[in-house]
């Protein structure tokens, strides 16, 4: 579709474009609308369930783009109705539990990775590289029998350690590939004047690290956020379940609440589009540093 | 808090050791406290079962000191998830409530309902109910709520279609849904929710009035026997063909037949209580009548009863299990089934709820009860078979009905091979 | 992420945790246990959460447990026999490759595109690549519940907006067959893929430097010349961690699939991993059969791409 002209393709600085001073020319100008048509394109769904969650009951089965009345008090009525409340809570005791796990515990092995090469690494960027490749769904059953042997379903603890255990391979990799790229003169220096491996990684190496820190913590606290699959299977009282679960639940037996389903869905969305797009240069650059070397 | 976190951490370590748990088979909790689970009928938290059984539980605690009754209800889509989990993992409840007990008889889970209901509770329920609960002779499956089903139709649908009377027989239907679809009354003359969620349901519901089921008399399966493969034949002609229904049956859930009904979009089809509050709901002026046959109305209907059941395992001592039973069921009937717009399974809740004056909507459907025929939810093997049907049972109205009935046949003498 | 190890510090300097030039005098307890204390936490929660369930599964798929749960005692290999006579196997097995592979490459492809396209300069440019992330921070569940909506037969909006540009000529139930079923639910896969995929070939683009181009420009290649001339090949690394992650997620999506058709009717629409929940309805030893089976598959895409990466040459 674009092809890459030499100025086109020049390396764009972070931060928001700054407005052309020139006129555009015709080419800017395709770039532009088919760029705005696909930002609506990928929007729309999520304008459709707005929609929906704004529709009165009585008009969910009528063929129309907008609803006649707009009823606001199905945001209201999903609140009383459900719980949704507590749902919410867990989700965020989850996701935020999870990301501290992951944080704290992927950086010291990424460190070490990264600047010393120990017998077994090999094997254990191997194990890492592994455990990437599986996701939870194909090891449900397993997962179950594990966690009803320990006493531990419908606990927000047993969801944070699955959340981290899948999380984890990511975050030591990308981690791992970004300290690599920090030069490690700065920490030996600090280590020369006797500060511990530790204090040299937490002084000096972590703050040069950050960005890769924060690409670390936004994925796993968007994946996390999203979980649905083991929610589902590790925890089977409502009001212990997280907010995917919790919506899921909307289908229920003899009838799909669609507008119930979506005010929560919009409620569960919209946190997350609001934090992606605070952070969203700092993810090409997470990035960047996860596939330059 | 830091219990979990300490427990955690020893699990993790005993892992890394190498050591493997030992499977828990406690149950939870000493001999005074019954473990329910149950699912949950309601759609909103305002009508969530759980509220109904708390109260139960409330009222039971206050009259029979000592005793604590601990209630987890799940979600009907979850529920026989969870439960097989919970047996898995040597966790089974005091009693359970759901939509089938056999499963659990052939594994010798249960009680007899001899055990655990007195001679009076007993002989209080409905008598088609309590036989059905059997397993060889026995009584293990103890109704919970049941309901029959009947043929729903849209007034004002008929009317614009110039319908004069219901259908009796199936060419009257496919004849009143031709009317339908050229008069363009509805965009679905007849609904047919062949989908997962109850294709058993609306398998034996059609099969019925051509004489077949899923049973012979000897309780051997028939799922392809002439009389079925005709009836799928007759569908897949008659109405699927002719586009006189959703055009995917096989995919089409109950649930989306339900809500086109509520919201005037279907002509007719055939329903459960349930219909009659969303129909009134969706201002849907509906009438009710016996489900027609091939040659005639059905002289049985498809009855379904969910049920209670008592497991032997589950910790808590059989008396208190027993005290349980006979107060839900001789004091908190009557306020489930009315909550839910059920029907009742013991006798004399059905004949508050016919005396009372306050069901009306049901008449129809209480008359249709006495003779209702249920699946063959004695037989351990019809936990597998209906959930085979429900994964491709559906596909027999649009492909070669023999093909896709001849392999649920042998599916369903492999289940009963090795039950 | 890249496929390549990360590069090992190099040889000599901080052998077993001690630092360069440090004194031996010096190494604190913690030193002398060498990696353990920095990366055993990692191996522990992998043990406990991705292991463990591993074996468990492998168990059950030698175990027979009636429907209710019970364990009835050993099945020997029943069970893995039972799930190859499965008349729907060939097919489930060719359709999950068939969905991988297709979603896999057109999500690749378009990726490409829009990651050029957003690499431009143009007004509005911080906005558009916002709006192109909502399909990421969605959960994969509610994007797919929002088209099964969307696809609904009666109000579904995409079947109104088909019907007004007369596309259609009257509303159609298109998650009901396979035929339809498929690419819509296909369609749905690449639409979520596709910001992830967008944004780490948007990361691979910013790392070609830009006098690369320069001498491009003087050399006098043309724009499509200097596309698959320099940005394609040094684009490799970023395009090879898409294809993976997308392979991953792809061979392993379920949401999708479960929220929009719950791999129906029959199994006409499930991959190998729907297949193997829906068995677990039935037969709880044979659907961990079909999860050791799909645990097989998973490890041979990664040995197959361990080896394309070469991963383990350093350097």
């Amino acid at each position: 579709m674009a092809t890459a002209t030499a100025a086109g393709t020049q390396v764009p600085k972070a931060g928001p474009p700054k407005a052309p001073k020139r006129t555009f020319r015709p080419r800017t100008l395709v770039i532009a609308v088919s760029a705005w048509a696909l930002a609506a394109i990928f929007l729309a769904p999520y304008l459709e369930m707005i929609i929906t969650a704004l529709r009165p009951k009585e008009e969910l089965r009528d063929r129309t783009y907008l609803p006649q009345n707009l009823d606001w008090a199905n945001f209201v009525d999903v609140w009383k109705e459900s719980d949704l409340g507590n749902n919410l809570q867990v989700t965020l005791m989850v996701a935020g539990g999870a990301t501290l796990v992951v944080l704290l515990v992927s950086l010291p092995a990424a460190y070490y990775t990264a600047r010393v090469r120990y017998r077994g690494r090999k094997f254990f960027l191997l194990l890492v590289l592994v455990t990437q490749m599986f996701q939870p769904t194909a090891l449900l059953v397993g997962l179950y029998r594990e966690f009803h042997q320990l006493d531990m379903l419908n606990s927000v603890w047993t969801l944070i350690i699955c959340n981290s255990a899948f999380n984890l391979a990511f975050a030591v990799w990308i981690l791992t590939a970004y300290i690599s790229s920090i030069p490690k003169e700065l920490e030996e220096a600090a280590m020369v004047d006797g500060t511990s491996r530790f204090g040299a990684m937490v002084k000096v190496t972590l703050p040069l690290a950050l960005p890769g820190v924060v690409t670390a913590v936004i994925f796993t606290f968007i994946t996390s956020w999203n979980e649905f699959v083991m929610g589902l299977t590790l925890t089977t009282e409502p009001d212990k379940q997280p907010l995917t679960v919790g919506i899921n639940n909307f289908i229920g037996n003899y009838t799909v609440q669609w507008n119930y389903l979506f005010a929560a869905s919009v409620v569960a969305i919209v946190p997350v589009i609001i934090l992606f797009a605070v952070i969203e240069k700092h993810v090409v650059s997470g990035l960047t540093a996860g596939s330059v070397k | 808090m830091n219990r979990r976190a300490v427990a955690v951490g020893a699990a993790t370590l005993a892992m890394a050791l190498g050591v493997t748990a030992c499977g828990g088979d406690s149950g939870g909790g000493d001999s005074k406290t019954i473990k329910l689970v149950a699912a949950d009928y309601g759609d909103k938290a305002s009508n969530a079962s759980k509220i109904y059984w708390k109260d139960v539980a409330k009222d039971f605690e206050k009259s029979n000191k000592g005793y604590k009754v601990d209630v987890q209800v799940i979600n009907w889509n979850e529920i026989d998830k969870s439960v097989k989990n919970m047996i898995q993992a040597g966790n089974q409840p005091d009693l359970l409530q759901t939509g089938g007990y056999a499963d659990k008889v052939a594994d010798d889970l249960l009680y007899k309902a001899d055990d655990v209901l007195s001679a009076k509770t007993r002989k209080n329920l409905i008598p088609s109910f309590a036989e059905a609960g059997e397993v060889d002779g026995t009584q293990y499956g103890i109704p919970w709520v049941s309901s029959s089903r009947v043929l729903f139709y849209n007034k004002k649908v008929y009317e614009k279609a110039g319908i004069k009377s219901p259908p009796k027989t199936w060419d009257e239907l496919a004849e009143a849904a031709k009317k339908i679809k050229s008069s363009k009354a509805a965009d679905t003359p007849y609904a047919l929710p062949l989908g997962p969620e109850e294709t058993q349901g609306e398998t034996m519901m059609w099969e019925l009035g051509n004489g077949g089921g899923y049973t012979d008399d000897g309780g051997k399966y028939t799922l392809d026997s002439k009389q079925n493969v005709e009836t799928f034949e007759w569908l897949k002609k008659n109405l699927v063909k002719p586009g006189l229904t959703y055009s995917n049956p096989a995919s089409t859930d109950r649930k989306t037949a339900f809500a086109d009904f509520a919201a005037g979009k279907v002509g007719m089809l055939n329903g459960h209580p349930s219909l009659i509050q969303m129909a009134k709901d969706g201002k849907v002026d509906y009438g009710v009548t016996t489900i027609p046959g091939k040659d005639g109305p059905l002289k049985s209907t498809l009855g379904v009863a969910d049920w209670m059941m008592a497991f032997k395992d589950g910790g808590a001592d059989k008396e208190g299990v027993k005290k349980f039973l006979d107060f839900t069921y001789s004091k908190k009937m009557l306020k489930f089934d009315e909550m839910y717009n059920l029907m009742p399974v013991t006798q004399d809740t059905l004949e508050e709820m016919q005396g009372n004056g306050k069901h009306k909507d049901l008449e129809p459907l209480f008359k249709e009860l006495p003779n209702a025929k249920f699946y063959p939810l004695g037989d351990p093997a019809w936990d597998v078979v209906s959930a085979e049907m429900k994964k491709t049972g559906g596909k027999a109205a649009t492909e070669d009905p023999k093909k896709v009935l001849g392999d649920l046949q042998k599916k369903a003498e492999e289940a009963a091979k090795s039950k | 992420m890249s496929l390549k190890a990360p590069p090992s510090p190099a040889p000599g300097r901080g052998r077993a945790g001690g630092g360069p030039r440090r004194p031996t005098s010096r190494r604190s307890g913690l030193a002398r246990l060498g990696p353990l204390p920095w990366i055993a936490p990692v191996i522990l929660l992998i043990l406990a959460v991705v292991v463990w369930p591993v074996i468990e599964l492998i168990r059950t798929s030698f175990l027979n447990i009636s429907i209710a749960g019970i364990v009835r005692g050993n099945a020997g290999s029943d069970k893995y026999k039972k799930l190859f006579e499965e008349t729907d196997f060939a097919s489930v097995l060719l359709w999950t490759v068939l969905w991988t592979v297709v979603v896999v490459s057109v999500t690749m492809l378009l990726s490409l595109a829009l990651a050029q396209l957003f690499n431009q300069r143009f007004p509005g440019r911080r906005i558009t690549r916002w709006a192109l992330i909502a399909p990421w921070a969605a959960s994969v569940l509610m994007t797919a519940i929002g088209f099964k909506w969307m696809l609904n037969q009666t109000a579904g909006v995409l079947n109104t907006v088909m019907l007004d540009l007369g596309i259609i000529d009257k509303s159609r139930d298109w998650l009901g067959s396979p035929g339809t079923a498929w690419p819509w639910m296909m369609a749905v896969a690449i639409f979520v893929s596709l910001p992830f995929t967008t944004y780490t070939l948007l990361a691979g683009l910013q790392t070609i430097p830009h006098d690369v181009y320069e001498a491009a420009t003087i050399d006098g290649a043309g724009s499509w010349q200097t596309y698959t001339g320099i940005t394609l090949p040094m684009l490799r690394p970023a395009f090879l961690v898409g294809v993976v992650i997308n392979l991953i997620n792809v061979f392993n999506s379920f949401p999708i699939i479960w929220a929009m058709t719950q791999g129906g009717p029959g199994y006409d629409t499930s991959t190998s991993m729907v297949f193997m929940y829906k068995l677990k309805e039935t037969d709880i030893g044979e659907s961990a059969a079909m999860s050791v089976v799909n645990f097989a598959m998973v490890v041979v895409l990664v040995l197959i791409f361990l080896k394309v990466s070469r991963w383990n040459e350093e350097d």
